[in-house]
Formats: C-alpha cells, structure tokens, sequence
C-alpha cells in the first residue's frame, strides 16, 4: 500500500474521482453516481475529489489521493480519472466505466450531457451502488488487517 | 453576421471540472447552455482533463481557437491548464466572481436541483455568451489573445 505525506495512509476514507467528460452522458452519469456514492450511500466512508484539481498538481490534492485508496469512475475508455490519479502518484484500487454498464443496456437511453433521463437514473444508481460495494468491501479489509 | 465575423474561428469555452463543488456544477450547465442553445455555431468545447491529458491533437486545441475559460473557483484549473499548454486565454470567467452569494443554496447533483440553480446557470451562460459575442465582434484569432479578464 502506498503511504501519504505524512508517511500513512489512512484507508478509512475512500476517494472517489468521476470523470469530467462535458460533452456527452457519460461524463454527467459518472458525476452523478459519484454524487450518489459520497452523498447518500456511503457519506462516511466516501469523499469527492476535483479531477481538475489533481492535474493542476495542487500539492493538497495530491496528498489526498496518496494517503487515501482512490477509486475512479471514467465516462469513455480515455480514462482521464484513473490515468491522472496515478500519474499524482495515487493508487487506483477500482477503475470503473459508465460504458461498460451502459452495454449492458442495450438500446437505454440515458439522456445527454445536461440531463438524464429515468433509465439514465436507473443506470447511474447501479454504477454508484458498484462503487459503492467496492468502498465497503475496502474498508471492511482494512479493518480486518 | 458579417463577412469579418464569418471569418473568426469558433471560440472554444474550457469548463473548470469541480466535481466537489456547486460551481464547478453551474459551470458545466452553462458552458452547455452556451454550446447547445445560446451560440451553438460559434462555440466549441473539450473536457479539461482531456485536454490536459490528451493527445497532440487536443492539446492543440488552445492553438487553433480562441479560449474562454470559465473556472468554479479562484483555483481557476481550466484557465491554468489552458495557459500552460495553449498560452494566454482569451478571457478567463470565474463562477464565484459572477455569482458572489448567488451560488448560494445550489447543489452539486442534478438531484437537488432547485431554482436557484436555474437561475444561476442562466446568469453564468449569458455572461459567457457576451464574451463570445465580444470576441467574435473584434475577430479573434488564436494568437489575439485578450486580457485574460
């Protein structure tokens, strides 16, 4: 496990990292199950972090995502979060892909880039309650070790 | 439009990410209000890490059109990211300086949407829309960068 700034890495909390993607679903629905994740499923094992932030090379950013396990959740196969996490030196525990869900829904139509629609919901809630799963199976290790 | 208008590049609109805050979010909306409703002729637009992680061609992009940042908060990410591979922007807008309080009571999700948030997307996208307008007015090229304001 890789250590933080400090030389500890505190695995209580999980940083979730979305993609930033403007243009299309993808990127909302990736925001949007990230939101789902940090605000309602897992509030106290979960946070956010600026994907923005992480490329500026804001030292305080990079430290975060150091001393936390990171998981990210890109909109296309580019990988903007995952890539940038670990160019900062972080540890990706989990990559997740909002096309890959979306594949498995053949013919959905989640909305656009400004707004989903109920299938869109429906897919963005099974993307944060994976993510989710992932962060409580994480912590619960943690604990154990 | 004039001939001379028709001549300027489609001014490109770089949206801070900020997926922790609400600004980040009015950001988003209103760089795609602008794109989609207000001067979807006049504008384009690439995600920041994209470009800041991407290829030769998106890094490009800053090179072969004029740029409005427009940033959440005084970090300013996208107008910093722009500058370091694109050189100076044309104009750089930050959510926090249009809005002042008014970001206030606006959600980060989609799920919270009230109003307000309407309302402060609306002021944001017709901001940038001036901008744009401005530009294209004076012929903006790439290489004729504003003051960065």
């Amino acid at each position: 496990m890789q250590e933080g700034q400090d030389g500890k890495r505190d695995s209580k909390r999980v940083l979730v990292i979305p993609c930033s993607g403007i243009g299309k679903v993808h990127g909302l629905m990736s925001r949007e199950a990230a939101y789902l994740v940090a605000d309602e499923l897992v509030p106290d094992k979960a946070d956010l972090v600026c994907l923005a932030l992480l490329v500026k090379e804001d030292e305080a950013t990079i430290g975060k995502v150091k001393a936390h396990p990171c998981i990210a959740i890109d909109g296309c196969g580019k990988g903007c979060a995952m890539k940038n996490v670990e160019l900062a030196g972080g540890e990706v525990i989990r990559a997740f892909q909002v096309g890959r869900f979306l594949s498995g829904h053949r013919g959905a139509r989640p909305g656009s880039g400004s707004e989903l629609t109920e299938e869109g919901w429906a897919v963005t809630r099974e993307i944060a309650e994976a993510v989710a799963d992932e962060v409580d199976g994480l912590c619960a290790r943690e604990e154990v070790a | 439009m004039s001939a001379e208008m028709n001549k300027t590049p489609k001014i490109g609109i770089i949206s801070c990410s900020g997926e922790e805050i609400p600004e980040g979010t009015i950001s988003r909306n209103a760089v795609r209000r602008v794109l989609e409703y207000l001067r979807p002729h006049e504008t384009v637009t690439l995600c920041l890490p994209l470009f800041l992680a991407g290829n030769e061609g998106e890094r490009n992009f800053a090179r072969t059109h004029p740029v409005v940042t427009i940033d959440g908060c005084g970090k300013q990410c996208a107008r910093w990211g722009t500058e370091r591979h694109g050189g100076p922007v044309a104009r750089a807008l930050v959510v926090s300086d249009i809005l002042g309080p008014g970001a206030a009571g606006c959600s980060r999700s989609a799920r919270g949407r009230t109003p307000a948030d309407e309302s402060a997307e609306a002021v944001v996208a017709d901001r940038i829309a001036r901008e744009v307008d401005a530009l294209r007015a004076k012929g903006a090229t790439p290489r004729d960068k504003g003051d960065g304001v």
